[in-house]
């Protein structure tokens, strides 16, 4: 007989599921904070400003990181146009916000530690031009199963290592706060996640499993896909280049396997099953077969001339280091 | 042209007088059914009007660029045609203009008691009156009473969090200021509702920078607006029957669009393609033509009318803003993106609050009941404008009677054609009162709402047309034609006589 997970969770109904995201929303319109609740130019910059080892590759490491913030919000931007409910719908209008806000409070705290040329945005990584040019013209027509079972992964790895390792290594009590912020949002955007995880789940695994086939087969996210791969794979070569373990991935994959299967309902979605694989993949640098082909395409799209991509779209332009407009 | 305005009433009596017909609100609506009961031959009419003059919604709105969203030739009465209209869509100054006209032309001055706010009305049914109290202590008296206190007649500023807080200058569109200077300053606009989209091009013109919040983008269709030349009015002149023509032609355009505003059908396809052309000849940007896509069926939510929308918004002193309000702020609106967008002046163009539950003040019908417990859920009338336990009560634009499609003021013409008969009924059949059985009232309704069910109107957006639960108690669900029909006899069997 097969052995029970003992964090194996009782399987919610899906009014539970609805009821609970109405009280989060609820949570959500209650928490807001902005820009200007935090002093930008308190004391304590110059623990970064004056580490010439850690500047730069920090300064490398919070532009990826705001940039990543700001496709995640794209991201639940394209969510919110296909909530099954009014109430995701408009918490998924609350998170797409809610994540342009990381992005803002991240280029402010690039900003105050002068790494901003300027007024001026830093410049993204060409795989971040590629996945915000494929968000751009294919996200909206998505469905669910699709970002809500990829953005919950992205968000658990930087929640659980990415920003806990920036509060280890910087100790600029501004920063500091800023995350303290932030840590907050990512917490009931994880609550909500799991809660859609567990939502499309329902229904028999061998129709989650045809619908997963049939959208795999969508050559618009085949080139979705053939972005976002190489992307991860350049980002976790830079995250171990700033000195992160890969374990700590390790561990924020390992959570969102853990919490993500934790019902029946959860492990029949069988984009979690994909999306939870292919994190493990993208962790172990072991794997040679998937990290091959891909490393193949980030040095491929490296040599991809900028002039070639076309001009980014205006909701780039939104991003701000300023509380006040 | 006389201007219909008094800032007292004349006397403060404290006896009671007896009219025949007592008419509540001076708007297009009260003084429409004065003028026909008028030429009905009833004079005894009293009309309260709780403002110091006429013209209800038109004459509280009067922000800039103001303007009615169906064609004058239509948004007026048949039997009192204008042919001066100066525009095909005329503003609001010209249409409180020819309300105006109207009273002048009909002799209504003499009929209004201004600054009159009723506070209560009761029926008495040993006598057959509705007894009628006003905040100045008058009593009035009536046989029959039509209410005519308007849909869009309240507006106050919306209940958002950090109201109080804001320290700059507040506006709500229906109550504009018009003694604040934009020039120079920074201002807000809240709502991109019918109010919205006709304020923001006007602010843009003069605003040093104007910031829209929009919560829903709504359907935008272009408007063919033109000034008819000196030739045209001379012909509407001479040849009234062209003008009637005109009139007609434009009712049956009007009315061929319920075939896709109202239910959803092929052609309701063809009106969203029509709405997004428009919006992509006008907006270039993918992303802003994104925010500004309606994600709900047309005709769920009023259909905005606008040739300069899209393109004020996209002047270099404009700004959309679709990120959710979280809180105002002393210096402007806190939005959830983390930015305070600190401005001199708020605009609110956040509409009206529209009375689909309770009613304006307490209204007592037989035995005791009470209007607002009946109407707590949603208003139902028979035919709109009968309630049973009501007798000879006429209440314009009641319960679903609202046009998505069409002039309200054709609506408009048969609730009064008809509210003329019953009182003509009441008063020379030697009834002491009319009151619609409480089974056609309720067979009258279950056949509406069963219609209602299959309209966009209750598609599953969000509109003012339903009440929080998601009853419609507002619209009516079928043509303007069909709703004329209904309204074309009064008839006495569907009636209790007392």
């Amino acid at each position: 007989m097969k052995a029970l997970n003992p964090k194996e969770l009782p399987a919610h109904s899906e009014a539970e599921i609805h009821a609970k995201l109405e009280k989060m929303l609820v949570k959500i319109k209650a928490t807001q904070w902005a820009l200007a609740d935090i002093d930008w130019d308190a004391p304590g910059r110059e623990v970064v400003t004056e580490d010439a080892v850690l500047y730069p590759k920090l300064k490398a490491f919070m532009a990826d990181l705001m940039w990543i913030e700001h496709v995640g919000a794209r991201g639940f931007a394209a969510m919110a146009k296909v909530a099954p409910t009014d109430t995701l719908k408009e918490i998924y209008q609350y998170f797409h916000a809610e994540e342009q806000r990381h992005a803002n409070a991240e280029m402010a705290l690039m900003k105050r530690w002068g790494m901003l040329d300027g007024d001026t945005l830093p410049e993204p990584n060409i795989n971040i031009r590629l996945v915000v040019e494929w968000l751009d013209r294919y996200a909206d027509e998505q469905p669910l199963e699709v970002l809500g079972s990829v953005i919950p992964m992205l968000e658990i790895v930087l929640d659980g290592s990415l920003c806990k390792f920036l509060l280890e290594t910087v100790h600029d009590p501004v920063c500091h706060e800023a995350f303290g912020h932030i840590n907050n949002d990512e917490s009931r955007h994880l609550g909500v996640d799991f809660m859609v995880l567990e939502l499309l789940g329902f229904g028999s695994t061998y129709q989650n499993a045809i619908k997963a086939v049939g959208n795999v087969l969508n050559p618009k996210l085949m080139i979705g896909i053939l972005s976002y791969a190489p992307l991860l794979n350049k980002m976790r070569d830079n995250l171990m280049a700033l000195g992160l373990p890969e374990e700590r991935l390790n561990v924020a994959l390992r959570k969102y396997r853990t919490i993500g299967g934790r019902t029946a309902q959860g492990r029949r979605n069988a984009w979690f099953q994909i999306i939870s694989r292919h994190g493990a993949l993208v962790a172990n640098r072991a794997y040679s077969a998937y990290h091959r082909p891909v490393d193949g395409l980030v040095w491929l799209t490296s040599k991809l001339p900028a002039q070639w991509l076309p001009k980014p779209p205006s909701w780039v332009n939104e991003l701000t280091w300023k509380p006040a407009a | 042209m006389t201007t219909a305005t008094r800032s007292k009433p004349k006397t403060l009596a404290t006896e009671t007088t007896l009219h025949d017909v007592l008419i509540i609100g001076a708007g297009f609506a009260g003084l429409g059914a004065a003028i026909q009961l008028k030429q009905a031959g009833i004079s005894d009419i009293v009309i309260l009007e709780r403002g110091t003059a006429v013209g209800g919604t038109w004459r509280d709105n009067q922000y800039p660029g103001a303007a009615c969203d169906i064609p004058s030739n239509l948004y007026s009465y048949s039997f009192a045609p204008n042919p001066d209209w100066s525009r095909a869509y005329s503003g609001s100054r010209e249409i409180l203009g020819y309300i105006h006209h109207l009273v002048a032309e009909y002799q209504l001055e003499e009929l209004i008691r201004f600054g009159q706010n009723v506070t209560s009305m009761a029926f008495d049914e040993t006598a057959g009156l509705w007894r009628i109290e006003t905040s100045h202590g008058e009593r009035h008296a009536a046989r029959a009473v039509v209410m005519a206190p308007g849909p869009l007649s309240n507006a106050s500023l919306p209940k958002m969090e950090g109201i109080e807080q804001f320290k700059g200058h507040k506006i709500h569109s229906a109550m504009w200021d018009h003694s604040y200077d934009f020039a120079g300053k920074r201002v807000a606009v809240i709502g991109t509702g019918a109010s919205g989209v006709q304020i923001i091009p006007e602010l843009v013109k003069v605003a040093d920078k104007v910031t829209v919040f929009q919560r829903t983008p709504g359907w935008v269709l272009p408007r063919i607006d033109f000034a008819p030349n000196a030739q045209m009015k001379s012909l509407f002149r001479r040849l009234p029957l062209t003008q009637k023509a005109l009139r007609e032609a434009m009712f049956w355009i009007h009315e061929a669009m319920a075939t896709g505003i109202v239910w959803n059908t092929p052609v309701t396809k063809v009106i969203e393609r029509i709405g997004q052309w428009h919006l992509k000849s006008q907006v270039k940007d993918r992303w802003l033509r994104r925010q500004l896509t309606p994600d709900f069926t047309i005709g769920c939510k009023r259909v905005l009318m606008s040739n300069d929308y899209f393109r004020a918004l996209q002047a270099p002193n404009a700004k959309l803003i679709t990120w959710p309000i979280a809180t105002l702020s002393a210096e402007g609106v806190r939005t959830v993106e983390g930015i305070e967008h600190q401005v001199d002046c708020i605009v609110f163009a956040t509409g009206f609050d529209v009375n689909k539950t309770g009613t304006p003040f307490p209204i007592t019908g037989l035995d005791g009941r009470r209007l607002s417990e009946e109407w707590s859920r949603g208003g139902q009338a028979y035919k709109s404008i009968n309630v049973s336990g009501y007798p000879n009560l006429f209440i314009t634009f009641g319960p679903n009677s609202g046009p998505g499609h069409n002039s309200a003021l054709v609506y408009m013409e048969s609730q009064i054609n008809y509210l003329v008969q019953g009182i003509s009924a009441l008063l020379r059949g030697g009834h002491k009162s009319l009151d619609v059985k409480p089974a056609v009232q309720a067979s009258y309704n279950a056949s509406i709402q069963k219609r209602l069910s299959k309209t966009n109107w209750n598609t599953g957006c969000k509109s003012w047309y339903l009440t929080a639960d998601g009853f419609n108690a507002t619209m009516y669900p079928g043509f303007a034609t069909q709703f004329a029909q209904q309204m074309k006899t009064f008839d006495l069997a569907d009636y209790r006589a007392g």
